[in-house]
């Protein structure tokens, strides 16, 4: 329970009074609260740390918290000063904002603590002076996408729920391979087969000796001709099932055919089927020979394998326009270099460089600092020209090559850091749910110590003790605790944590399973595990919330006692709310003892109630 | 499309749309503590502690539905409380222009914790009913009903079935609905509930709150 929302406790208590009507049986005492609690210079107490300026300066912005009369809220009597509860660091730089008139950011502050702040007094970000504003302006976009990668992330995860057709569920397997065993073994097997079936096209090559018959060296794909069939056979099945069933499962079709993934793997598995139509066709297949190049496009199937090969990918796609410009630049320097080449070379005797696109190879292999050395110029103005190219090759290159990788950079940064975040997403979400567990063993140490306090002369002993431990809880908890059991009380439940729940789940499933009971209303089999389902699941028309109980109390469910009378609660089913007799674990006794002057009134003995009551105070001491 | 691909186009969205909110920032400030002294119970010292609660939590001085639900939420962490902070919210939006400010926070809250119990049960009514035609039908009580149920959440004893918040209600409107007409007027309700004496204890329950 956040303490920030302390101060709303009264109100969440007083709106309380709104469950009194529907209430059936009488509430519990809420605890005592034992504390009761008060041009010229202006002096400001902030958290303890005194400021003080003259009313003027602070009236000089009447459209804020301390130069308008909601000040007066903050005002002390005792001490004749305003308090606020606040950071008198960032404070600080808010009142150098009224004596100068410009606002400035920290720059070691939090951000969402400086907006806060900001927000509490009412002073608007937008007047933050040009020397801190451009940081402003991006710690806030950080934080701000930080927020928004929480959400994307939670909104994905949140799709976990049953509520998936086996489209999507198939579609999300796919997506993202760690969900399910299933998903993760087809993810393996997948790039088992992409590498084998890359290593055989490689393979095949390969010179494999000669037939004894034949003086030609085969490769390897003739000779094993079969075998080597057989392996693009079962790789190219396995391709198909699997782009068969991406396409199947695939939110929208459409949309999943243009994407390059999709593109790339039906460029894999084309040219085997092509190949199955055209064998037996010798003029086409030369050209079909050709089409078994696009077989080393499988390839990239690996990209939905590995990430570091999608952020390569990504990162060429987004650096196109210094590629582009890197690109043009070159073709620029080559065509100039290889002009000035073909001209000097045009006098000497047997030269290479016999037009200018002949000349183009000279100048790429020359900038690029290769040098094969194929083509040499041998007149000294050829040489002269060709050192001038060489050297500014390397300068045209070095030049856009940094900007992408630092591109590269940064998405891998990107990319690392929200690995980390989801990492640290799983612990957060951890401490979250300890927190509300731990404050739901609170309220059940609560409830005990309460009632034991509540009830009369049997746990006087424990009484005193339990005045210690309450004493010791702070105010505000108690009167939260006292809250939470009004609405128990509202509702005829009580609250419990996770593992009675399961436990109790479990144990009604146990009694289902061993054959119910026959009785006089109609049970359907199915419905007593329907506690143990999600709420938004329709339930069948189950009635019969005593005869659960009643199964349940026979259940030695730990700690409460046990006997209930069948006949009384079958009776009174459509009676009163039959909840009430559901607690064999009676709690203040006096709540039984006024119980059955409510039921009465409906005309329905009680003596069976007052009987059944009675019993369990008896069970009571007994605890 | 990768995480990349969609982080960079969250981001270049997210410039526009921050800028435009940034110059729409909507603030409130109540009116002066003196007036508000004379409209409601509470004194000066009280309405000062309210404030400043109030406005730790909003600081923009009014409260829309949604901080609403997430304040009111912190205090039942095991069930789900916004269908109730919903109702409530209608409930202290005594203007219906969909936020709470300083004003009607106050003014609610000085009906509930110092209000005679005629007003308090009248607020009472006013919340049950949700169109506020004067009349509370079963469905209405049943949507309430449901609410305060899904506050309690799934992890309780004994285990909450579907039909108890109908239960409920049908006990609650066999006790309020004297004439049988199927819906219970603000007369009814006043009357059933002074002769309840426990729903009048309960209504002098919270008078210290403050």
């Amino acid at each position: 329970m956040a303490a920030g929302v302390a101060a709303w406790l009264p109100f969440a208590r007083a709106a309380a009074i709104g469950w009194m009507p529907v209430a059936s049986t009488p509430m519990p005492i809420p605890p005592q609260d034992k504390r009761k609690t008060k041009e010229g210079l202006i002096i400001l107490n902030v958290s303890g740390t005194k400021f003080q300026t003259w009313r003027t300066t602070l009236e000089r912005y009447p459209d804020t918290l301390l130069g308008s009369t909601e000040r007066d809220f903050f005002f002390h009597e005792e001490t004749n000063e305003y308090f606020f509860d606040r950071d008198p660091d960032i404070f600080r730089h808010i009142l150098n904002f009224y004596r100068t008139g410009k606002l400035h950011y920290p720059r070691q502050e939090c951000i969402s603590a400086y907006d806060e702040e900001l927000a509490f007094f009412g002073i608007i970000p937008e007047i933050i002076g040009d020397c801190c504003y451009e940081e402003y302006k991006d710690r806030r976009r950080e934080n701000a996408d930080r927020l928004q990668d929480d959400e994307d992330m939670d909104m994905k995860n949140d799709a976990a729920p049953v509520n998936l057709t086996f489209r999507e569920y198939l579609w999300r397997a796919f997506e993202n391979p760690h969900t399910s065993t299933l998903a993760l073994v087809f993810y393996y097997v997948t790039g088992f087969f992409i590498a084998i079936s890359v290593m055989a096209n490689v393979v095949e090559t390969v010179p494999c000796g000669t037939l004894p018959n034949r003086s030609k060296e085969l490769s390897c794909g003739d000779r094993y001709a079969l075998a080597f069939f057989c392996l693009d056979t079962a790789c190219v099945m396995i391709f198909t099932v699997e782009y068969l069933l991406r396409l199947i499962a695939a939110p929208s079709r459409y949309k999943f055919m243009k994407s390059v993934m999709s593109v790339i793997d039906v460029v894999a598995i084309m040219p085997y089927y092509i190949g199955l139509v055209m064998t037996d066709n010798d003029q086409v297949s030369g050209a079909f020979v050709t089409l078994r190049v696009f077989r080393v496009f499988r390839i990239f199937k690996f990209s939905r394998h590995s990430a570091g090969l999608r952020i390569l990918g990504y990162t060429l796609k987004s650096c196109a326009s210094e590629l582009g410009f890197l690109l043009f630049s070159l073709t620029m320097a080559i065509i100039i270099f290889a002009t000035v080449m073909f001209y000097a070379e045009k006098g000497s005797t047997a030269t290479k460089f016999t037009s200018i696109p002949a000349a183009f190879w000279y100048t790429i292999v020359t900038m690029t600092t290769l040098g094969y050395g194929d083509m040499v110029p041998k007149t000294i103005v050829g040489k002269v020209f060709g050192s001038i190219c060489s050297l500014s090759g390397v300068l045209v290159i070095a030049l856009p090559v940094p900007v992408i990788v630092s591109n590269f950079g940064r998405i891998y940064h990107q990319s690392q850091r929200a690995e980390k975040r989801r990492a640290q997403r799983k612990t957060r979400l951890a401490r979250i749910r300890a927190t509300k567990i731990r404050s739901t063993n609170a309220y059940m140490r609560y409830k005990q110590n309460g009632l034991l306090f509540d009830s009369l002369e049997e746990a006087s002993k424990e009484s005193g003790q339990a005045l210690v431990r309450k004493a010791l809880s702070p105010p505000f908890e108690s009167q939260h605790h006292h809250l939470l059991h009004c609405l128990e009380k509202i509702t005829n439940h009580e609250f419990v944590d996770e593992q009675t729940f399961q436990a109790n789940c479990i144990e009604i499933s146990v009694t289902n399973k061993s054959g119910s009971r026959a009785s006089s209303l109609s049970s359907s089999p199915h419905g007593l595990s329907s506690c143990c389902s999600r709420r938004h699941r329709k339930k069948s028309s189950f009635s019969l919330p005593s005869t659960n109980n009643q199964e349940l109390s026979t259940i030695q469910i730990r700690e409460r006692p046990v006997t209930n009378s069948r006949s009384s609660l079958n009776a009174k089913l459509d009676e009163t709310v039959p909840l009430k007799c559901d607690k064999p674990y009676i709690t203040p006794s006096m709540v039984s003892l006024s119980a059955p002057v409510v039921t009465s009134s409906d005309g329905d003995g009680s003596t069976t109630t007052s009987a059944y009551f009675q019993s369990n105070i008896v069970r009571v001491s007994a605890l | 499309m990768t995480w990349a691909q969609r982080t960079t186009c969250s981001v270049l969205e997210q410039n526009s749309v921050e800028d435009e909110l940034e110059l729409s920032a909507v603030r409130h400030r109540p009116e002066g503590l003196e007036q508000l002294e004379a409209q409601t119970r509470f004194s000066r010292k009280e309405l000062q502690i309210l404030y400043r609660g109030f406005k730790t939590e909003c600081p923009s001085g009014i409260v829309n539905e949604d901080t609403f639900k997430d304040i009111y939420s912190q205090f039942f962490p095991q069930g789900d409380a916004s269908t109730y902070a919903h109702f409530l919210f209608n409930a202290f939006d005594t203007d219906h222009n969909g936020s709470v400010s300083f004003e009607d926070f106050v003014m609610g809250l000085s009906i509930l914790l110092r209000g005679t119990v005629q007003e308090k049960l009248n607020w009472a009514f006013n919340l049950y009913d949700i169109n506020k035609d004067g009349y509370i039908t079963k469905e209405e009580m049943l949507d309430i009903m449901k609410a305060i149920y899904d506050m309690m959440g799934k992890c309780t004893y004994p285990v909450l079935k579907e039909e108890t918040p109908r239960q409920h209600v049908e006990v609650f409107f066999q006790k309020m609905d004297k004439n049988k007409d199927g819906v219970v007027t603000i007369d009814e309700f006043i009357d059933c509930c002074q002769n309840d004496e426990n729903i009048m204890r309960s209504m002098h329950l919270f008078e210290n709150v403050l």
